[in-house]
């Protein structure tokens, strides 16, 4: 089993949560420090959340499948949120979209048999003067064209395997 | 008082009460979902529209959010507030199944109410839906989530309301979903309210599924019998058996809440084993040969051995007729010797409650308005459940409360403890009537000291006590303690919480009668030779039940009347079967006085229940309903004195000849009650205490009650197995330390009732020195009189 | 193309971020130097008559929302930055971090100084990481030099700045719904009242402006509220504004523009033209809650009060165009989506009824649309507008409103010829 979160992050937000008045304020926080660790975010990292911040599971479990950039479920290695905004839309979002899919061999909400890609729609990143764009991890790319997004995937599947190599 | 136009009606309303509420007064419903008077008012579902023509607000708004203010001019029938009506209804159902026909909401769905209200008739949408797993929520509630129009009421209700800490809102936009974390039991004593707060089918009660078609169930209003507090519940019954509880509404009591004790403790009426028929010496009876029989040998032996040879014992699940009546027959009988409750310390405290607390009675709904509670000896989620939500909603407008008891409190909101061995409880409330603290160390004063400036300062303070660890030593020094702090500006009240449903009436019929103890002396001594006992079991509910089995062991005749199982009815000589309280009307009065009416829900009889083996519809025929002689106690003991069995006649002669149930001639059912006149005034309670062991030993036995499950007619109720608890002891975690144990181990416990094989379980609230187990039916803890204390032993087990 | 003054932008290099000697260099916390100088309630007056307007979405103006704060309340009292900026079409806030943070460093210190609140929090959003760490830079910068932390450049005022990087969700932009975010509970939005002002983060009393907002005031306190009316093209009007463009344009980049500059000056300069030579069609003027113009409105002031007049608003000035070969259906169904995807299911017509509006739109633009599915989507309009909750669903019925108003002919088409007419 993969390690949610190192020992001394935890220590440290458990110091975090006895220092301030509202440790519930800290939630997101070790969400995504769990979700950065570990990928995504578990039961266990729920469960663990709430004893760290000393709050109920059931709040953390509230807030975490509130916002869409916590996983709740298991990811692959690259997380793909591609924009399907108006902006990127209207500059040929459905082709980029459809192009990922085919080269990634997945729909929208799938994620690679390797485990390398999730692909996921998401609204607007805020890129739309470099439209069409996607976010990986959290990395935007923009201006995206077939050709790009060939060469971006194959420089992430590159890092991957150098990741695994270690 | 803001006077404002509604449908061109005029009305006046207090400060602060919202428009949707001042068109209520006016009986103009507006069609709502989110709104709830207890739960108030958070304008999400946008249903409540009313057009506001003039005044401060204009336009189109949701009348829950707008409070009432002089010269507003409102429209309930608008054409664009009722436009937007039917909308937002027409949304609220789009992803709504179309399954009303096999819906277990079908007949009581406010969904369906406020969809014809709103105008709603031809659902437009015609896309996909959205569905969701259901998640198993344990015994009590069933979860089907498809049926969800994501009103928000359930978890305002469980955890806003009610205080639980398991369930919650999980997703976002349209894919709401309400649940827990993981799948499980809904850990709340309080859970089954989200059950009455969901308006559709997506909450149901789990025990009651697939029982009854709503629109065929009986109801009728009634009063809860577990426990002292009164609150109204309004319970439903087919095929002569008691199917589901759901909440009454008194403002002044429970609120719109019950506790799932309340709830799902209704099955001891339907109890395979209830007694049922009349019994003379064993041998089932005609109801006329058993009244005869009992009536003919009590004469007999008063005739033989004078009038005390007989003696009465009532009880606080009986009705207050039937207890009257019971003094009445045994004043026929010239006996003085009459008892309204076995439990010695319960019925002292009632009685001294009853007669001491005078104008410092507190209601719940006065609780709920408190700002500072101190709870001395008393456990709310045991003795009287709907108690802890009214402190919590006190705490939620910022009340403070203390808990000062030798057992670990739990509160379903912020309280403070402070552990206190029970002898020393009543000193304490002396003390601080006193405002002298100098019984107690130096230690024990800089916790207690603050108590008094808290007393002080407060506008609303109720000093709370539980009859089992007070005693009426310990009700008496609560009234004192009230009286003596309370100050021109302010009362301090009182709350006590007694035995059942109606302790109080009991007490105000015994009078300064005596104890349990003094009439178990009598029997012992052969001056008492025969009992009758109205729905109590003196073998079990005495303080000190082995003393008590051994006395009782004398007696040459035993009466029992009762609707339950109980050993006295087993033992019985005479046994006469009388109805549960839904099967019946009748009256209580409530730990606070409170006058209550009930009526009959369903007749009694056998349930109908289809097992399969070809024995419905039945083969054979009757006369009469098998298993319907049980009549109700207050008719049974007008005939057995051989008066008119007539409910009405029976309250005007009651009032008539005592001034302190006066009100019984204008008591109506699904009313607040009525609170008994504070001019009564009741002879003091004789004072005679069964000595308590005082914790200076270090191995004594604190008996308490138990959760849930385990007082008697819950034990009897199926539904609430899942909630009894294991035998276990509770032990302070250097008490526990000394013994060797640590938390979860298993022990064996020894007193003078047996053995019993505990978990063990540790809470730095616990008073260091004390061994706590609860009363426990059905285990070697039954004998463990809630308040009584033991010489024990507990040794750690190794594993066998 | 015109050059117009810059101030927000003055320091501006591509791909590059100013840090706090070049800042300075510049003239930085000359501002926040000025501020000191003053009283708190000196530096609201002043920004009072500058004439600043949030620069939000919603324009309020920024001088007057702070004179309405608790500043001589004791005991905690914050000051948000909003940089949640989820709204299609916007994307400055993102421009003016990576470019120059210290603008947003001094201005929050600013601020905080005239409410007198000792903290300060910044909000940003889930895909802004690269933005979190400059200001997170900018603000170890700051404290290092001074700037903040305990009495600041020896006035006595301490002011501290926290970073909070949120996990995604329009919601959290509406700023009760982020005061719920920064808490840790969930972010659906607060009734008002109590204002965040009376009651905001941790029921204390709270102060929430954008990014951009709290940028500009630094340049104010340095150049003056005539200075900063100067620099509006519209008389009425103060201040410049970035206009961040995108869709069919030649050039989709974010421009710091005096307000009051026209619609055709921004395409057909800035934006260098529409796409492929094609003809202007509509175009969103402040982002995707923001109701359409059309080739009539080219010589409109792009500024507040002008853009209400044609019952549209300025938005965040996120200007997104569309060209003639653009089925207006589509556009509205797929900010529609948008919105229905991002409501946060509080309130029954935004989470329902945004939702009945897609299943519309989607039947109207795949051409399964009848007169009553036009009907109805009018009455949708008709009954969502003014009754949610929150400003999201209302929002959201800027561009279906716009669309029933503008192109109505167009979703008439679609219903008789069964199909989109864009689509052949
Ligand atoms: C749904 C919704 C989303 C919003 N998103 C943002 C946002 O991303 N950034 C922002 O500054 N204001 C946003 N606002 C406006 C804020 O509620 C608030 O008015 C603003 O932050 C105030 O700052 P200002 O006065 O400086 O403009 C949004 C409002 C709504 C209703
Ligand atoms: S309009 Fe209602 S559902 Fe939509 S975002 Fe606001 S509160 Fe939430
Ligand atoms: S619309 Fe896609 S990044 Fe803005």
């Amino acid at each position: 089993m993969k390690v949610l979160l190192p020992e001394e992050q935890i220590d440290s937000f458990k110091a975090r949560a006895a220092a301030i008045a509202h440790p519930h304020e800290l939630i997101v926080d070790l969400l995504r420090a769990i979700q950065s660790h570990h990928g995504w975010v578990p039961d266990d990292g729920v469960l663990l959340t709430a004893e760290t911040l000393g709050v109920l599971p059931i709040e953390v479990e509230e807030v975490a499948t509130f916002y869409d950039k916590i996983f709740r479920r298991a990811v692959g290695r690259r997380v793909i949120h591609v924009c399907d905004s108006i902006c990127c839309w209207s500059t040929g979002a459905e082709m980029i979209i459809a192009h990922l899919q085919q080269s990634l061999g997945i729909g929208l909400g799938e994620t690679t048999a390797d485990d390398a890609f999730t692909l996921l729609p998401t609204c607007c990143l805020g890129a739309c003067g470099d439209a069409p764009a996607m976010m990986i991890g959290l990395t935007t790319h923009g201006r995206l064209t077939p050709e790009k997004i060939d060469e971006t995937l194959q420089r992430e599947r590159a890092a991957i395997a150098a990741e695994f190599a270690k | 008082m803001p006077k404002l136009t509604i449908d061109n009606l005029e009305v006046t309303v207090p400060e602060g009460t919202n428009v949707l509420e001042a068109a209520r007064i006016l009986d103009i419903v507006i069609p709502h979902f989110c709104y709830h008077e207890a739960l108030g008012a958070v304008g999400s579902c946008r249903l409540c529209a009313m057009m506001f023509l003039e005044g401060p607000v204009k336009g189109v708004q949701m009348s829950c959010m707008i409070k009432a203010q002089d010269g507003m001019v409102v429209s309930s029938t608008d054409p664009t507030a009722v436009e937007l009506r039917e909308h937002v209804i027409e949304w609220a159902m789009t992803n709504h199944p179309h399954d009303c026909p096999v819906c277990d909401e079908g007949g009581e769905c406010q969904l369906q109410e406020m969809t014809v209200a709103g105008g709603h008739g031809n659902r437009r949408y015609r896309g996909k839906k959205a569905t969701f797993t259901n998640q198993d929520l344990g015994p009590f509630v069933q979860q089907e989530m498809n049926r969800c129009i994501t009103c928000y009421r359930c978890v305002r209700t469980y955890r806003d309301y009610c205080g639980g800490t398991d369930y919650g809102v999980l997703g976002s936009r349209n894919r709401i979903f309400y649940g827990r974390f993981q799948e499980g039991k809904l850990e709340s004593p309080f859970s089954g309210n989200i059950i009455d707060a969901c308006p559709t089918g997506v909450l149901t009660s789990k025990p009651f599924r697939y029982k009854t078609r709503l629109w065929d169930l009986q109801e009728a209003p009634s009063i809860c019998p577990h426990c002292s507090l009164g609150c109204a519940i309004v319970p439903g019954g087919r095929y002569r058996e008691v199917q589901r509880v759901r909440a009454g509404i008194n403002r002044e009591t429970n609120g719109f809440f019950i506790c799932d004790r309340g709830r799902f403790g209704y099955d001891h009426v339907n109890h395979p084993e209830r007694p049922r028929e009349p019994r003379i010496d064993g041998q089932q009876a005609t109801l006329e040969a058993a009244l005869a029989a009992a009536r003919e040998r009590l004469a007999a032996l008063v005739e033989a051995h004078g009038p005390d040879s007989v003696a009465f014992l009532g009880s606080s699940r009986a009705s207050l007729e039937a207890n009257a009546l019971l003094r009445d027959w045994a004043s026929a009988y010239g006996s003085t010797q009459l008892v309204y409750e076995a439990h010695q310390g319960r019925d002292y405290a009632a009685r001294t409650l009853a007669a001491q607390v005078g104008g410092h009675a507190r209601s719940l709904g006065d609780l709920r308005q408190s700002d500072l509670i101190l709870l001395f000896g008393a456990d709310p989620l045991a003795e009287g459940p709907m108690l802890a939500l009214a402190i919590r909603q006190a705490v939620r407008d910022g009340a403070k409360v203390v808990t000062i008891d030798p057992r670990p409190v739990v509160l379903p909101c912020a309280a403070r403890h402070l552990p206190l061995m029970p002898g020393r409880l009543p000193v304490l409330l002396a003390a601080l009537g006193q405002g002298d603290l100098s019984a107690f160390d130096a230690e024990e004063r800089a916790l207690f000291a603050p108590l008094l400036d808290q007393i002080k300062a407060a506008r609303r303070p109720v000093l709370v006590g539980g009859a089992d660890l007070l005693g009426g030593k310990g009700v008496a020094a609560l009234c004192s303690a009230a009286s003596a702090l309370s100050t021109t500006e302010r009362a301090v009240g009182v709350m006590a919480l007694l035995g059942g449903p109606n302790s109080y009436g009991g007490a105000l019929l015994a009078g300064d009668g005596p104890g349990f103890d003094t009439l178990l002396d009598a029997i012992q001594e052969r001056t008492v030779r025969a009992l009758v006992c109205l729905e109590s079991d003196p073998f079990c509910e005495a303080m000190d039940p082995a003393r008590a089995q051994a006395a009782l062991g004398h007696l040459e005749m035993l009466v029992c009347i009762d609707a339950t199982p109980s050993l006295a009815a087993q033992r019985a000589d005479i046994f006469l079967p009388v109805r549960a309280n839904v099967e019946m009307a009748g009256s209580y009065i409530n730990n606070e006085g409170r006058l209550q009416e009930f009526l009959p829900v369903i007749a009694p009889g056998l349930p109908i229940k289809e097992t399969g083996a070809g024995n419905h519809p039945p083969r054979e025929f009757f006369q009469t309903t098998p298993g319907s002689a049980p009549v109700a106690d207050w008719w049974l003991l007008a005939k057995l004195l051989e008066r008119a069995a007539d409910l009405a006649a029976l309250r005007r002669t009651m009032a008539k000849y005592d001034e302190r149930f006066s009100m019984l001639s204008v008591l109506a059912a699904e009313t607040s009650g009525l609170r008994l006149p504070v001019k009564v005034v009741l002879p003091p309670v004789a004072d005679r205490e069964l000595p308590h062991a005082d914790g200076s030993d270090n191995q004594v036995l604190l008996a308490t009650t138990g959760p849930l499950g385990s007082h008697w007619l819950a034990h009897l109720s199926s539904p609430l197995a899942a909630t009894e608890p294991r035998p276990y002891v509770c032990l302070h975690p250097e008490s526990a330390a000394a013994l060797g144990l640590a938390p979860g181990d298993r022990a064996r416990l020894t007193t003078r009732f047996g053995h019993c094989h505990v978990e063990v379980r540790l809470s730095a609230q616990m008073v260091n020195g004390l061994v706590l187990a609860p009363q426990l039916w059905d285990t070697a803890l039954e004998g463990l009189a809630p308040g009584s204390m033991h010489d024990c032993r507990l040794e750690k087990e190794t594993k066998a | 193309m015109n050059a117009y003054p810059q101030v927000l932008f003055k320091n501006r290099r591509p791909g590059e971020t100013v840090l706090l000697p070049e800042y300075e260099k510049n003239g930085g916390y000359q501002g926040l130097r000025a501020a000191l100088q003053m009283t708190p309630a000196e530096v609201c007056e002043l920004v009072k008559d500058s004439g600043l307007r949030g620069r939000g979405g919603a324009g309020f103006p920024t001088g007057i929302k702070w004179s309405f704060f608790p500043a001589e309340q004791p005991g905690d009292k914050y000051l948000v930055c909003n940089g949640d900026e989820m709204e299609p079409g916007t994307y400055k806030d993102r421009q003016l971090l990576l470019a120059d943070p210290h603008q947003l460093v001094e201005g929050m210190a600013i601020a905080a100084y005239a409410l007198q609140a000792g903290v300060g929090y910044i909000f940003l959003r889930y895909a802004y990481e690269d933005c979190s760490q400059r200001v997170e830079r900018a603000i170890e910068e700051a404290l290092a030099a001074g700037f903040l932390g305990e009495n600041i450049l020896g006035s006595g005022f301490d002011v501290e700045l926290h970073v909070h990087r949120s996990a995604g969700r329009y919601i959290l932009g509406e700023e009760t719904s982020l005061l719920n975010g920064l808490e840790g509970r969930r972010p659906n939005p607060r009734s008002k009242p109590p204002f965040p002002a009376q009651r905001g983060l941790f029921g204390r009393p709270t102060n929430v402006n954008n990014v951009e907002t709290l940028a500009t005031v630094p340049h104010i306190l340095v150049n003056g509220s005539l200075w900063f009316h100067s620099l509006a093209l519209n008389p009425e009007s103060a201040g410049t504004k970035l206009f961040g463009l995108s869709g069919h344009l030649n050039r989709t980049e974010c421009f710091e523009l005096p307000l009051g500059i026209t619609l055709r000056e921004v395409v057909e300069d800035f934006g260098a033209g529409v796409r492929g030579g094609k003809k202007f069609k509509a175009c969103l003027p402040g982002g995707a809650s923001t109701p359409y113009l059309t080739a009539e409105h080219m010589d409109l002031m792009l500024d507040f009060n002008p853009l209400e007049e044609v019952k549209s608003r300025l938005g965040t000035a996120g200007v997104t165009v569309f060209d003639e070969n653009t089925c207006m259906v589509a556009v509205t169904r797929n900010l529609n989506q948008f919105f229905a995807r991002e409501s946060c299911g509080w309130c029954t017509p935004c989470r329902d009824g945004l939702a009945t509006i897609s299943w519309l739109l989607d039947r109207i633009e795949c051409g399964q649309g009848t007169d009553q599915d036009l009907a109805m989507l009018k009455d949708q309009v008709r009954n969502i507008r003014g009754r949610s909750f929150c400003a999201l669903a209302e929002g959201a019925m800027g561009p279906v409103e716009a669309l029933l108003r503008l192109f109505e002919h167009e979703i008439v088409d679609h219903i008789k010829q069964g199909g989109c007419p864009f689509k052949r």
